[in-house]
């Protein structure tokens, strides 16, 4: 079999089951939060109303496109599409398992195993603050604006935080493979704890979770589309199928993000103290690794919402100064305790 | 271009913002309309509009009977009718010099302190939502609910409770009545813990809330506030102690103060205040108990209210603050002049001088902290 | 005007964020867990604080409700109504309006009283549902029943005649919803004895108006009745 041919079905393969979880993703939050404050939430389409969100995609699809009058028509049909593409391609060095063997050969669970590996995705990440702020800019509303500036302003802030907790996490892996990092969370350490990134790094951790929300614009970082305050910041002209891909791409981004703190922290496919890989064939390995890793990325996905719910939202300056003030110093700090240890160590 | 943010008094529209905040907007309480004069997310200036819910509610007034002006009070603050009610009877009360029995009185006290809890938790749970914390709102409007589910059985009618008529009451508490209420108690103890686990130590919350729109004790007085905003500035000023109407002299309550009058003690004030309203509640119904079940609950009124020529002006404590009935009678059984005064108007007054130099996302929550209410700011 | 300056003062697990967040998931989380178990009962109404209203009615309405209005008879199957006007007067809609009809030889077993509404009619756009036409009958022959569904098509239907009012009386019999006679409880309180010659004026004025039951109910009409004859 061609490598190519391979390629080509693991990309699809996996942006289809990323766009199946986000769909439903849009169910679980909504689920979720109706029963976190006593109520039953969208409980009409289908079992349970899990078609609810088929039905907001055929809505949002057969309305009306309006382009308002004074956009700017370029940007603003731009801004969804710089916010949604990116979305779409950072999960490509994502792992999402260990390997299959099929026919003899050795397929290992990722799109690409690139040795650059988050710096991708960081990159690609940064890539999403143009499609808010262009969306915002070209939409001509102050409420848009008000978004577009509040998120980029954020977007930018918290990828330093972001970025340090990484560093970090490179210290202790040396590599910049999201596979790498992952096959080296196997086993425990200290004798009794997994070897997971979160039992080495637990302050970075704190640190790459908090950037992370920020990064997704999520509460209590949601200041870009704070519907109390902006009505709902960069996207507040935006309608149809470009507001889907704005919804849409947010909880693909939820996706990718929990499938990076799994990866980096929560020792991936791996269980802890137990090696499922020696027990099993090598094409149940793969199916159950990748089982594994993804109920572990669901439990994240669900704290997105949890959290949502429980916290209100921070005021723009406090962000910044949680960011540069708290998050920026203590990643300094973190990155310091952990070139003091492994110094040490070595 | 390198204006100072701080120095507001260089007004130069050129460098500035002027943001619509209403009349449509997610968070205005009714229909608001705030024009903010924005530097980047500070406000310079905020210029309060209203009027987009003027119904003539007053002129409306002098077309009706005394009897039939009831019902225009319940739309009013619509959050909590009763006291609007109340309020509304005792003036017509106080022109005519009738003297409500006491029972009627007591249950006047038993459903104003309900209304008042159901209006704070309504507040507070707005509050919440304005600043993104939509989960309290929930907890909190389910034990309205149950409020509202006494309301009904007491007279059939949940949100415009058209309660009590001039002279009395309109109805006995139901017989059910003490069982409804020993469940409900629980539930909003229950609801308001929450609330206060989710909120109140919370850094973000806090940090939202504490040194928001603060206001001196002094400013707030000029500016007449009245009610909880002006007790968290910490006057300690309330009708129900200064002015006992309705037997309120009779019950052993707190009247909680703060200290900063920002949004955290108003949002303080509020918590405790419904915590005493339950203490109210209790001793009113024990009193309430101990009344004869025959006792009467309807002064002697004329057939037709006609009150003598004269004027009159009655005020009671609110949830919202002083909410005051200014009555003009000529004799005959139309009334001459109906004035009202709204708590929220003279608080909404303020807003240019609470809102300066705060963020645009302080704006909301100073709005939702005073708790304007536009029926009852526009009338 | 000099804003007062608040001084912060936290807590150390105020000031590190986590704590109370952590605190807040658990109650959230109680939430959650509590209403996960009981969106698996059987039944329309799962969640205890919630209804599924146009599946689940199993919501207890007050015997009390002011919802859409009815016209009763008596036991005899007569209509009470005596198209005396109360209602129309004191309601502060004027959403009521009645034809007087005077009752014929023979028709004794449909009309309980010598006059009878030949046409009652109840705007529901107008009407605000504050009870007072069914303080002012005397009769106790209109009232607001359980019904709360109130939304129409057209304006007409929205217009209740008396053949709509008279239905819903049967519709409300049937279910059992019937209202309970209202208590008139609110009793005047004992006249002091000074004041027995306003009692005497308030007899006489009651037989001028027209008779009515005890208690404040019978104030109403009377005051009505008063001011009609004022305002002619």
């Amino acid at each position: 079999m061609d490598d190519w041919l391979i390629a080509i079905i693991k990309v699809v393969c996996i942006w289809v089951w990323v766009l199946l979880i986000a769909v439903v993703m849009t169910w679980v939050e909504r689920r979720g939060a109706a029963l976190i404050q006593d109520r039953p939430g969208p409980n009409r389409a289908g079992p349970w109303g899990l078609f609810q969100p088929l039905a907001d995609g055929i809505k949002l699809f057969t309305k009306e496109e309006i382009i308002p009058t004074k956009a700017q028509k370029l940007l603003y049909i731009m801004g969804p599409l710089l916010f949604s593409v990116p979305a779409f391609s950072a999960y490509a060095v994502v792992p999402f398992g260990d390997k299959i063997i099929l026919g003899g050969k050795e397929i290992i669970l990722q799109v690409s195993d690139v040795n650059i590996g988050f710096l991708f995705i960081l990159a690609i990440g940064s890539m999403a603050v143009y499609g808010v702020i262009l969306g915002g800019w070209g939409s001509n509303n102050k409420y848009s604006i008000l978004g577009g500036l509040r998120s980029t302003a954020q977007m930018v802030s918290y990828e330093v935080p972001l970025g340090l907790a990484l560093l970090a996490i490179v210290f202790v892996y040396g590599t910049f493979s999201l596979r790498d990092i992952s096959l080296a969370q196997q086993g425990t350490f200290l004798g009794f704890l997994p070897n997971w990134g979160i039992f080495k790094q637990p302050l970075g951790f704190i640190l790459f979770i908090v950037a992370a929300y920020a990064e997704a614009n999520r509460v209590p970082f949601d200041l870009p589309e704070a519907e109390s305050e902006i009505v709902s910041g960069y996207h507040t002209e935006y309608g149809s199928m470009r507001l889907g891909l704005y919804l849409f791409g947010e909880y693909v981004n939820l996706v990718t993000i929990s499938g990076v703190i799994v990866a980096l922290y929560f020792g991936s496919w791996h269980m802890p103290y137990i090696d499922l890989g020696a027990y099993l064939g090598p094409i149940s390995w793969g199916i159950v690794s990748f089982c594994i890793f993804f109920l572990k990325v669901s439990f994240f996905l669900w704290m997105f919402v949890w959290v949502r719910w429980t916290l209100p939202r921070f005021r723009y300056d406090q962000v910044m100064g949680l960011g540069w003030r708290g998050l920026i110093p203590l990643g300094l700090f973190n990155i310091f305790i952990t070139a003091l240890f492994i110094q040490l160590t070595v | 271009m390198n204006q100072n943010p701080t120095s507001q008094t260089s007004y130069e529209p050129g460098n500035y913002v002027t943001i619509n905040i209403g009349p449509s907007h997610p968070s205005m309480h009714g229909t608001l309309r705030i024009a903010a004069v924005t530097d980047g997310e500070t406000i310079v200036k905020a210029d309060p509009e209203i009027g987009y819910l003027h119904r003539g509610v007053e002129k409306l007034g002098e077309n009706l009977t005394y009897h039939q002006f009831i019902p225009i009070t319940d739309r009013l603050n619509y959050c909590s009718a009763i006291p609007n009610n109340v309020s509304y009877e005792m003036a017509v009360e106080k022109l005519m010099g009738i003297e409500v029995p006491e029972k009627a009185q007591l249950i006047r006290v038993i459903m104003m302190e309900l209304a008042r809890i159901a209006d704070h938790q309504v507040c507070i749970g707005i509050l919440g939502v304005d600043l993104g914390a939509f989960t309290p709102f929930f907890y909190l409007i389910i034990q309205r609910e149950e409020i509202y589910e006494i309301f009904e059985w007491f007279n059939g009618a949940r949100l415009t409770n058209t309660f009590g008529r001039i002279g009395g009451v309109d109805a006995d508490l139901p017989d059910d009545f003490e069982q409804r209420w020993e469940e409900l108690k629980p539930g909003v103890r229950k609801a308001n813990d929450e609330t206060e686990k989710l909120l109140t130590h919370n850094r973000i919350w806090m940090d939202r809330t504490i040194g928001i729109s603060a206001f001196s004790a002094e400013d707030a007085l000029n500016w007449g506030f009245t009610g909880p905003c002006l007790r968290a500035c910490g006057v300690k000023r309330d009708l129900r102690i200064d002015e006992p109407c309705c037997m309120y002299d009779k019950f052993k309550f707190e009247v909680p103060v703060g200290k900063n009058g920002d949004v955290f003690d108003r949002y303080i004030v509020r918590m405790i205040e419904m915590e005493e309203s339950l203490k109210i509640i209790d001793q009113a119904y024990k009193l309430y108990k101990e009344m004869p079940p025959d006792a009467p609950l309807m002064a002697r009124v004329p057939k037709v209210i006609k009150p003598p020529a004269g004027e009159v002006y009655s005020a009671l404590e609110s949830p919202n603050g002083e909410l005051g009935f200014f009555v003009k009678s000529d004799g005959s059984a139309n009334p001459y002049r109906i004035r009202i005064r709204p708590p929220c108007y003279m608080m909404f007054q303020a807003l240019p001088e609470l809102a300066e130099g705060e963020m645009v996302a302080d704006l909301i929550a100073c709005i939702s902290s005073l708790n304007i209410i536009a029926g009852e700011l526009d009338r | 005007m000099a804003k007062p300056v608040v001084k912060k003062e936290y807590t150390l697990s105020e000031r590190i964020y986590l704590w109370e967040i952590l605190k807040g998931m658990k109650l959230t989380w109680g939430h959650f867990w509590f209403n996960f178990k009981a969106c698996w009962r059987p039944g329309p109404h799962t969640i205890p604080t919630c209804w599924q209203y146009p599946e689940d009615r199993t919501r207890e309405i007050s015997p009390v409700f002011r919802g859409e209005h009815m016209l009763q008879k008596d036991d005899k199957g007569r209509e009470t109504c005596i198209a005396c006007g109360m209602c129309a007067k004191i309601c502060p809609a004027k959403c009521i309006t009645i034809k007087k009809g005077k009752r014929k030889e023979g028709e004794e077993d449909k009309y309980a009283a010598k006059t009878y509404p030949a046409a009652f009619e109840v705007d529901l756009l107008r009407c605000i549902f504050c009870g007072f036409c069914e303080d002012a009958c005397p009769k106790n022959a209109i009232v607001l029943g359980q019904n709360f569904e109130l939304a129409r098509y057209t304006k007409e239907e929205c217009i209740l005649d008396k053949r709509k009012l008279l239905m819903n009386y049967r519709k409300a019999k049937e279910e059992g919803k019937l209202k309970p006679p209202r208590k008139r409880v609110p009793v005047v309180p004992a006249p002091p004895k000074p004041e027995k010659d306003e009692k005497a004026d308030e007899g006489a004025e009651a037989k001028k108006g027209k008779p009515a039951v005890a208690g404040k109910a019978k104030k109403k009409p009377a005051e009505k009745a008063e001011s009609n004859e004022k305002e002619e």
